[in-house]
């Protein structure tokens, strides 16, 4: 089989500049050109369109609504006062003003149009904000295990995230040259030993989990870290690799896959081990077939010995025994943390990360108050939510004022269990890959399924709802207790049995379901569940026990 | 057989002559005789060689582009072979054309469930709807899809099958395609290419256009078919793309005015009928027609805004002092009543016709036939006394809803026509000014004139105004359109306007003109067609090395030569 047509548009990309600054130029349509719609996205972005917008601008003769989607490299999800700031600014000027807090703890705004791309991410870059390598056949944002209650690791975890992110950033200036309109460099700085001109067969993605909390969903990683602490120290890393949740509908061939434990490393030996996972991958990457491109499959190809071997080999690392570890949650702890430095911490609750005004609750009035008083910092959370961090003492008051006078603490206090752990990816209406609703569908949901838990009693069960739009797994409902995967509009794939911390997945209970169906099939289940579960079983392991799936 | 003469002078040379020199002198003639004959065209030549092309759809429905692309393809490779191919998206496509086709191409994706694309939703319901007769129609279909759904290309069979009922004949069989799709659709165009039906029993005689008659208004009844407000959501404008079907056959060119007298509105004609306290099925004798007052005062009469000298007539009239103030007749008569002592006639006859208003033609008598005829209308806004008023015939279209019927004539509009189809032509044509263009490409796009064909367009939003903008980009992307140029104004902090494209392209511009281009100017006279005018006498007086009044001769000179034509408003 021949290279697959990513592959070429790669490699003739001339260090991913294609004719983006010709695209720019093109004064006739909101679009870039083809080959450049695959190259825009290792600078973080994405062509989209507003698919709801379609049918009524085809009569009107004009062309779709096209917006490009641009997401930020966060490594560790951390954004400082002066940023959200900016953030707001952009949010409100050139894009839709709803920010969106992703499932990989970082922020994405869509809407923006071709000619507000560049002052946007001229804007950006003024506060030390970019988008490389966002998205695309690159490394992704590395995440790192958000909760403020083991700052003391996690600060030191957060640079580890951040030096992971710059270690494998592809080298070359084409996003300085495009957008921001900086002097070329010379070849030589440009070339790049890991990417070569090929990058990564497809998509790579690393998290450092700090146990007992996996909310980064370690083992759904292409890298999959776990920090290991002895007596309060950072002593290194079990290391798992192959994790991934996309899979193609009707190709039985493809499959989500949960990462396969490697072992352990000294944190000296990280860099190294991680860096020749990635090689491994660059070299022994399936770049004939995309759907079979990740990690997980190379893998299941190669035979994790035989992979295993090839890491140690390149990186001359010796795989140690991993160490023991537990992990116990997966979700977000709300509300104020104290940290070892006494600074407090707030992690509020947003539905579906979608951080904006409505009649209840106003999001970005109140972030945009509390970055402009300079006393908090941000940071993201896997689960969609948001840490109003680094607060001294005596401005707890003050911020925790703001946040009640914009409804945030009731938001957080009041929202069920079910709808708190409860994530979505983006989908309709711009979300070129949709099949079916999911963040603008699944508030909704929650709302008749808080219905069936009050009616069994279950309110206060931690119970984990997730949905997707399309199968490739952005909200990663195959790692939930229920998983919600779209088919087509208003028609789900139902799947059931993962368990509540991320180290089983699910498995498909029922097939291209619509919501009378769920609801029936949801009704039945939990009323079984809760007359017949034992004391403190989830819902997950209660199905898989049962052999329901 | 030769006159007396000829035959004394033919019997002369022959008996002058030797055997062999008659023998030779008759081969000659036989020669002569015999190229003759080869040199006059045989009657049906002229038939072949205008069918030699053949008048071919390329139609998509597209959900990722994927159909685009390769109808693309298809349509441009057929474009080689000299034919004649409009290539459409579907949601651009009325159905309706489908029975006045001879050969039509569909390349068809399937989404989800079995469903067609969203935007060829409407296509794909019209088959569905009623029964249609295409028994004069040729096609084939590519389908498009993902086997791993269960209703693989589900969407593409259910055309191919409507087509078959309705009695269309396959080129070829259905070709179905999976996410692979080059494979297959790269055999499948040559596959169509290999297949194309004969010229002659491909092709239905497509009428002619004439000239609109010299002598006087001719009054054509249309009927509304399509009326689309062309800016989306969140514009400061309002623009009408509308389209009226007749029975009757209509003669313009492109280039050609649709001439109209908006009637007034019903209410304020019953209230002057009121305020004369007359009856309004009274009839009466108007320029040699008997007409009731009701349709006299609806379809005749002005009644908006009188002029001053009608005020003053009305004055005298009634015998009263009036302000010289433009008011609407209705005011008038509120404020000023009607004299009983004044005969009904003696007030008509002071009052003056409707002036008809002139819309620039938007369709293409060769695109889309001669029973179809569209106009482009933006609908005036302004304020007076703090109150939103809509231009008066503006305001009449913008209100018409499909099916209600319109009278028009053609407004013959000889200075602004298309030159010889070898010829290049740039137009400029920001807003309502792209009217005359979009019939222009149309036109030149159906004959395939080898003209290049520039167009610069302005308004005020790119995402919201840009009027036509899927039909120019498909003209664009298969070359009927050379070259596009747009400046939105409000897009960026500094105001952007045609003319500061056309600087940008100075040199282009000006190589296009040495080449003999000819230059049309459409749209707002008092604005615009001044400064892309001086614009132009900039272009030429930098590229031509030529001062001021002597890049204004230029210009004076394209004029003259039919090569440089404005059609302002």
């Amino acid at each position: 089989m021949a290279e697959s047509a990513i592959e070429k548009i790669k490699k003739e990309s001339n260090s991913l500049r294609g004719t983006l600054k010709e695209s720019l130029l093109d004064e006739h349509t909101g679009a870039i050109r083809e080959d450049d719609r695959a190259l825009i996205k290792f600078h973080g972005m994405y062509m989209q369109d507003d698919r709801d917008r379609r049918e009524e601008r085809a009569a009107k003769k004009l062309e779709q609504l096209y917006s490009y989607m641009i997401r930020l490299r966060l490594p560790g999800g951390f954004l400082s006062a002066q940023q959200w700031l900016a953030l707001h600014e952009v949010s409100e000027q050139y894009a839709s003003p709803v920010i969106k807090i992703t499932t990989r703890q970082t922020i994405q705004l869509h809407g923006v149009l071709k000619h507000h791309i560049k002052p946007t991410i001229k804007e950006f870059d003024t506060v030390k904000l970019d988008s490389i390598a966002a998205c695309g056949d690159v490394n992704r944002n590395v995440i790192a295990s958000a909760h403020p209650r083991f700052s003391a690791i996690h600060k030191e975890i957060f640079l580890y995230a951040e030096k992971l992110s710059k270690l494998l950033l592809p080298k070359t200036n084409a996003y300085y040259e495009i957008w921001l309109d900086k002097e070329k460099i010379s070849a030589d700085e440009e070339k790049d030993k890991l990417y070569q001109d090929r990058y990564f067969p497809r998509k790579f993605k690393i998290a450092i989990a700090i146990p007992p909390y996996n909310d980064v969903d370690v083992f759904t990683n292409d890298v999959g870290l776990i920090a290991i602490i002895e007596n309060n120290n950072l002593i290194g890393f079990n290391v798992s690799a192959g994790g991934g949740m996309g899979m193609t509908h009707g190709n039985a061939a493809t499959y989500p896959r949960l990462a396969s434990m490697l072992g352990f490393v000294n944190k000296d030996e990280l860099f190294k081990t991680v860096y020749a996972i990635a090689t491994t991958q660059r070299d022994f990457g399936n770049r004939e077939d995309r759907k079979f491109a990740r990690l997980k499959y190379t893998i299941d190809r190669m035979g994790i010995d035989v992979f295993k071997n090839e890491v140690e080999q390149r990186s001359d690392i010796q795989f140690q025994e991993e160490k023991k570890y537990d992990f116990t949650i997966r979700h977000d702890e709300y509300g104020w943390h104290q940290n070892h430095e006494r600074l407090y911490y707030y992690t509020a609750f947003v539905e579906t990360g979608r951080v904006y005004d409505n009649d209840k609750v106003q999001f970005k009035k109140a972030f945009y108050e509390i970055a402009k008083s300079g006393k908090a910092q941000f940071r993201f959370t896997c689960n969609q939510n948001i840490i109003v961090s680094d607060i001294q003492p005596e401005h707890k008051t003050e911020i925790e004022n703001i946040l009640q006078q914009y409804g945030i603490i009731q938001i957080t206090k009041t929202a069920s269990p079910v709808r708190r752990n409860a994530v979505a990816c983006v989908a309709f209406n711009t979300c070129p890959l949709a099949l079916a609703e999911a963040q603008r569908y699944l508030p909704s949901l929650i709302d008749k399924i808080e219905i069936l838990l009050d009616k069994y009693n279950l309110n206060n069960e931690d119970l984990s709802v997730r949905m997707t739009g399309c199968p490739n797994g952005c909200g990663r409902s195959v790692a939930a207790e229920i998983g919600f995967v779209g088919t087509a509009y208003g028609k789900y794939n139902m799947h059931i049995g993962g368990d509540a911390t991320g180290k089983r997945l699910n498995k498909i209970y029922k097939e291209n379901i619509e919501e009378a169906e769920i609801l029936n099939s949801l009704d039945e289940l939990l009323k079984d569940f809760s007359g017949n579960k034992s004391f403190n079983e989830s819902f997950g392991d209660y199905v898989v026990r049962k052999k329901i799936v | 057989m030769l006159t007396e003469q000829k035959l004394q002078s033919f019997k002369n040379i022959i008996h002058e002559s030797s055997r062999d020199e008659i023998i030779w002198m008759s081969g000659y003639l036989a020669g002569i005789s015999e190229k003759n004959a080869v040199a006059a065209p045989p009657a049906f030549t002229e038939n072949i060689i205008s069918t030699e092309k053949l008048t071919i759809s390329v139609l998509y429905g597209t959900e990722t582009g994927n159909s685009k692309k390769i109808a693309s393809k298809l349509a441009s490779v057929l474009k080689g072979k000299q034919h004649k191919v409009t290539l459409k998206a579907l949601d651009q496509y009325n159905a309706d054309n489908l029975k006045k086709e001879s050969l039509v191409f569909i390349v068809m994706s399937t989404h989800g469930d079995g469903e067609p694309p969203a935007a060829a939703k409407r296509f794909y319901d019209h088959l569905y709807k009623k029964s249609h007769d295409f028994s004069n129609l040729k096609y084939a279909v590519l389908a498009l899809g993902d086997s791993s759904y269960p209703l693989f290309c589900k969407a593409g069979e259910d055309v191919d099958l409507k087509f078959k009922e309705f009695g269309a004949i396959q080129v070829l069989p259905i070709e179905k395609s999976d996410l692979d799709i080059y494979a297959v659709s790269d055999a499948w165009i040559n596959n169509v290419v290999n297949n194309l039906p004969t010229v002659a029993n491909a092709l239905l005689p497509k009428p002619q256009p004439k000239h609109a008659t010299k002598n006087g208004k001719r009054f054509y009844k249309g009927v509304v078919k399509t009326h689309i407000n062309l800016n989306d959501r969140g514009s400061l404008k309002e623009t009408w793309h509308i389209e009226i079907g007749t029975d009757e056959a209509i003669y313009y060119l492109p280039g050609d005015a649709l001439g109209i007298v908006p009637p007034n509105a019903d209410e304020d004609v019953l209230e002057i009928i009121s305020l004369l306290s007359a009856n309004k099925n009274q009839t009466i004798d108007y320029k040699n027609e008997t007409i009731t007052l009701f349709d006299l005062f609806k379809t005749k009469l002005n009644i908006l805004y009188m002029p001053l000298r009608i005020v003053e007539k009305y004055a005298k009239l009634i015998q009263s002092e009036l302000p010289s103030v433009r008011l609407d007749l209705k005011n008038i008569l509120a404020l000023y009543p009607f004299n009983k002592d004044v005969s009904l006639e003696d007030f008509i006859a002071i009052l003056e016709p409707i002036t008809p208003r002139l819309y620039s033609v938007s369709s293409s008598p060769y695109a889309h036939g001669n029973n179809e005829i569209h106009i482009t209308v933006g609908r005036n806004k302004f304020l007076v006394n703090d109150k939103k008023k809509y231009g008066f015939c503006s305001n009449h279209f913008a209100g018409l809803n499909d099916g209600d019927e319109v009278t028009f004539y053609i407004n013959s509009n000889e200075r602004f026509h298309l030159p010889g189809t070898d010829k290049d032509i740039i137009m400029i044509g920001p807003g309502t000014g792209i009217a005359p263009f979009r019939s222009f490409i149309f036109h030149r796009d159906d004959e395939g004139a080898s003209g290049r064909n520039w167009l610069f367009f302005g308004d005020q939003h790119f995402h919201t105004d840009f009027l036509y903008q899927s039909e120019m980009l498909s003209f664009f992307e298969t070359g009927s359109l050379t070259k596009i140029n747009t400046a939105f104004s409000r897009d960026q902090k500094e105001k952007l306007y045609v003319q500061h494209r056309m600087m940008q392209q100075s040199k282009e511009l000006f190589n296009w003109i040495e080449n003999g281009a000819y230059i049309y100017i459409c749209g707002c006279k008092n604005t615009m067609a001044k400064d892309v005018e001086a614009t132009l006498i900039n272009v030429i007086s930098e590229e031509a090395k030529l001062d001021k009044s002597e890049a204004e001769n230029f210009l004076s000179m394209l004029e003259e030569e039919g090569r440089y034509a404005k059609d302002v408003y």
